[in-house]
């Protein structure tokens, strides 16, 4: 066990899994030693493994992912670095339209084990803050991990090298060097599709990723000191999604809030919205709020980010709203 | 080099049999035959080692797929969606190719996507160092697109062996390629990313073949990718119901007179190979095997309802790592 950031636990999750599994390699844009990746991303990677499994590419997105897809499919386990979720269109077409469902299309021939990695999010970093998770997301047979601590984000990053289908792994950005975590060394995996209730409760489900999972952990420590019992239920990936976990949650609190970083249009959690609601409203009642970022670009001075992007206030507002009436 | 009568007769073979195949399954709704253009297609993937891999253009892709070894009815009983094909029906089979027989064909219909993951085939060749070659093909619309100008740079930095082959048949759809392309020739395009870039009558099968090969011994060597610009023709329409009207006569005429088939079956008589008997014997041949193909391929079942198997969307987990 030792205490890493996000961005450490993230490089030893890649690191520890390249020494065991000599089919892994990393193409990116400046991931080599003189750069080490954006955000220091690669840090010491391409000392660690070389010129021949840490490998430079030119600004090519669109090949990267493609180049990925190939190596992958003859054989190699390849994780391509895209630097920001923002350049996630470029790659899209080979991705989203080829690589997503060669497994189902080719009747189980064609395999694709391939690594996406992006950052993303509003944070330290002014700008590439967008994170497109739902044109990922939307298609079938796409992986999608996002993490909201080093733990979850390395052993998601394990896991997501050790599956056989394409993951794309979100890293934010106000969360890459941010708090220091317990890390389990080792062969410590955080299986895709298994959603962790991070904080216990009985009057609320909050569901929430990344920064938002830790907004609303804040959140529901606000809410308790006001006599409110909000359980906090972190997916960490949005897919596959646990929706099981959540339908119990609900199933006990029977209100729902969920909080994204990204536009209530399209978000991959209005559709866990929809499944809950489903599943449970034919039961008893049941009430549920959305607390997202308007549906307008993400705006780029501090205090307009402030107002539009959820934060723990509008959390705790949208919590009260529903359980008012308790 | 001057050919040798085997390696004559067995492009013949080949040749002849994908005209039939082209000509035959340009009859089924919604195919996009390459009558005319099977000298590139035959040129450029003869020859390889099994443990290559190609990506052939969607025009000819069938022919490419069978000449690696997958087996006729099967494919066409993907053009036709039927439950025999390789994927069952879940794929359309006239473009996506059965990757078994390291054939990648297009599992979208997005053009472009062949040429990105062809490209990292090629990575994985390069890295395995087994002097394993990739031989790509596509057509000339396709070298406008984005995906053309990142893969060519792409293996160029990283010096990867593959082979890109444009099969350069005068028209995208309907626009010309004089009016979307403003070099003289598609090769013109190699010398933007520092590699060998080779214009090549791709009517003449001999010619196109000894080109793809002097580039895939190039790439074996380490020596990295090559662009070569087959020039040929397109004598079907776009896709089985387009009725091409707008293909100039006279530049139509001329190129009959260039056909592969024909200028390959004068030279094969020319040097006394064959006989125009024996061609037309090796023609008839072609026929018989394809019409029964196509036969037992439309006699096949449609795929059952399980086929849509909702729960097969993922590859397992590996439970081991190697």
């Amino acid at each position: 066990m030792s205490q890493l950031t996000f961005q450490e636990a993230v490089i030893q999750g890649i690191s520890e899994e390249m020494e065991r599994d000599e089919r892994i390699f990393h193409l990116g844009q400046d991931i080599g030693p003189i750069y080490n990746g954006a955000m220091h991303s690669a840090k010491g990677l391409g000392v660690k493994f070389g010129p021949r499994r840490i490998i430079q590419t030119p600004i090519s997105e669109s090949a990267m992912v493609g180049a990925g897809i190939g190596a992958a499919l003859a054989g190699r386990r390849p994780i391509v670095q895209l630097m920001f979720a923002e350049f996630l269109g470029l790659g899209l077409t080979p991705l989203a339209c080829d690589a997503a469902a060669m497994w189902y299309k080719s009747d189980g021939k064609v395999a694709v084990p391939l690594v996406i990695r992006v950052l993303y999010g509003a944070g330290p970093h002014r700008g590439h803050s967008e994170d497109y998770q739902a044109w990922v997301a939307s298609v079938p047979g796409i992986k999608v991990a996002m993490p909201s601590c080093p733990r979850d984000a390395k052993g998601l990053m394990k896991a997501a090298l050790r599956d056989n289908n394409p993951v794309v792994f979100f890293e934010h950005m106000a969360l890459y060097h941010g708090a220091r975590q317990d890390v389990p060394e080792g062969d410590y995996v955080v299986p895709l599709g298994a959603a962790e209730v991070k904080s216990e409760g009985s009057d609320v489900t909050i569901v929430a990723t990344a920064l938002m999972a830790q907004q609303a952990l804040k959140a529901a420590e606000q809410l308790r000191g006001d006599g409110i019992s909000a359980e906090v239920v972190d997916p960490r990936s949005i897919v596959p999604m646990d929706v099981e976990t959540v339908r119990r949650s609900v199933a006990k609190t029977r209100r729902l809030v969920v909080v994204s970083e990204s536009w209530k249009t399209g978000d991959p959690l209005s559709d866990l919205t929809a499944s809950i609601a489903e599943d449970l409203a034919g039961d008893a009642p049941l009430k549920i709020a959305r607390v997202g970022l308007q549906n307008t670009p993400r705006p780029f001075a501090m205090p307009l980010v402030r107002a539009a992007m959820p934060n723990i206030q509008t959390i705790t507002e949208a919590v009260r709203r529903i359980t008012e009436s308790r | 080099m001057t050919p040798d009568a085997n390696l004559l007769t067995s492009l013949y073979h080949l040749v002849a049999k994908g005209r039939v195949l082209e000509s035959l399954l340009g009859k089924l709704p919604g195919f996009h035959p390459g009558v005319g253009e099977e000298g590139v297609v035959v040129g450029a993937f003869f020859g390889l080692k099994d443990s290559d891999y190609i990506a052939p253009h969607y025009r000819g892709a069938l022919l490419a797929a069978h000449m690696r070894g997958a087996d006729l009815r099967r494919l066409i009983a993907g053009v036709l969606g039927k439950v025999t094909s390789y994927s069952r029906g879940r794929v359309r089979g006239d473009i996506c190719l059965p990757l078994q027989f390291n054939t990648l064909g297009m599992f979208s219909g997005v053009l472009g996507n062949p040429l990105n993951i062809s490209t990292g085939i090629a990575l994985a060749a390069s890295l395995d160092g087994k002097q394993g070659v990739v031989v790509t093909s596509f057509g000339e619309g396709t070298s406008n697109l984005g995906a053309f100008h990142e893969s060519l740079n792409l293996a160029s930095c990283l010096s990867l062996p593959i082979v890109y082959v444009c099969q350069n048949n005068g028209y995208a759809m309907s626009t010309r390629t004089d009016y979307a392309l403003k070099c003289a020739s598609v090769a013109d395009r190699a010398q933007g990313y520092g590699m060998p870039g080779i214009r090549v009558e791709g009517n003449d099968v001999v010619a196109m073949h000894q080109a793809v090969q002097s580039a895939v011994a190039r790439a074996r060597a380490g020596e990295g990718p090559t662009l070569i610009d087959a020039v040929t023709y397109r004598i079907s329409g776009h896709y089985s119901a387009d009725p091409n009207d707008y293909q100039p006569k006279d530049e139509r005429a001329l190129w009959l007179k260039k056909d592969p088939l024909l200028l390959l079956k004068a030279r094969l008589t020319a040097q006394g190979v064959m006989t125009d008997a024996q061609l037309t014997e090796i023609e008839k041949a072609a026929e018989a095997e394809i019409s029964e193909a196509i036969a037992q391929a439309q006699a096949d079942p449609d795929p059952g309802l399980e086929v849509l198997g909702a729960d097969d969307l993922y590859s397992p987990v590996l439970e081991r790592v190697a």
